[in-house]
């Protein structure tokens, strides 16, 4: 389902980050996910995706939607697994929607707990930062 | 190639400051990045002029008005600060701010300073 439509931009780029703000009952969840995938595979190296405001919603577990719409969390687990893609949840972002890691079941396990200071760090690391 | 990783992070307001927490999102990211010592520079475009018109108190309405940290972006040594000027006068809004330091640009130099950024966030 996921076609190449960026790999003219992305052969520029060594270092991606992405940032998602939007939560995955968004359509932007497809074109990030589209776009991440595009380049990882196209071979850049994707330092980590930062998860902040409504886009922290992606890591909550108890989130279900319906079956015949767009599943961005198992988009998610595929890619993770498929590239060791770094998943980092702003947990300060997270917390103020009730995702809290005193309860590791409602995070999904991809999800690496971070703060701001994750984000300040991918953006020295990559030479381009794209917000979904 | 060359690694060119990003030097310098802009920051697009572009929400007024009440209404969502957009604003107070974006203020965290510029201050944690300040304390980081990486250099970032903030924009307001649209609605999101109105973050830096005087006289505003959100605990009137209950929100934290989380517009008096701006008075510490010197601290912070964030001094890159933009508004888009036409925005401004969209809304009849006087060059007054609540902040000094804040540099009125008409859209073609605000949009020319905003490209001179390796990257864009927008709130």
């Amino acid at each position: 389902m996921f076609v190449i439509k960026y790999d003219l931009e992305i052969n520029t780029v060594n270092k991606l980050a992405v940032v998602i703000t939007t939560p995955p009952y968004s359509n932007l969840s497809v074109t990030a996910l589209d776009y991440i995938e595009t380049a990882l595979k196209a071979g850049v190296e994707l330092v980590g995706v930062f998860f902040y405001q409504d886009g922290v919603m992606h890591a909550n577990a108890s989130i279900q939607i319906a079956s015949d719409e767009f599943q961005a969390i198992s988009h998610w687990q595929r890619l993770h697994q498929a590239y060791k893609l770094p998943l980092h949840l702003c947990i300060t972002a997270a917390e103020k929607r009730g995702i809290s890691d005193e309860n590791p079941l409602n995070i999904h396990s991809i999800f690496t707990i971070s703060g701001l200071g994750e984000l300040v760090e991918l953006s020295s690391v990559a030479d381009r930062m794209v917000q979904f | 190639m060359a690694n060119t990783s990003l030097k310098t992070l802009a920051i697009l307001n572009a929400k007024a400051p009440y209404a969502s927490s957009a604003g107070k999102d974006a203020l965290d990211i510029a201050m944690i990045f300040g304390s980081f010592e990486q250099a970032v520079s903030l924009f307001f475009q649209g609605d999101g002029v109105w973050q830096l018109i005087q006289g505003q108190d959100g605990s009137i309405i209950s929100v934290k008005d989380y517009l008096k940290t701006f008075a510490a972006f010197e601290f912070y040594d964030i001094e890159d600060i933009y508004v888009c000027q036409a925005s401004l006068e969209a809304r009849n809004l006087p060059v007054k701010f609540h902040i000094e330091e804040v540099q009125v640009l008409n859209p073609q130099a605000f949009a020319q300073k905003l490209t001179s950024h390796q990257a864009i966030l927008r709130f």
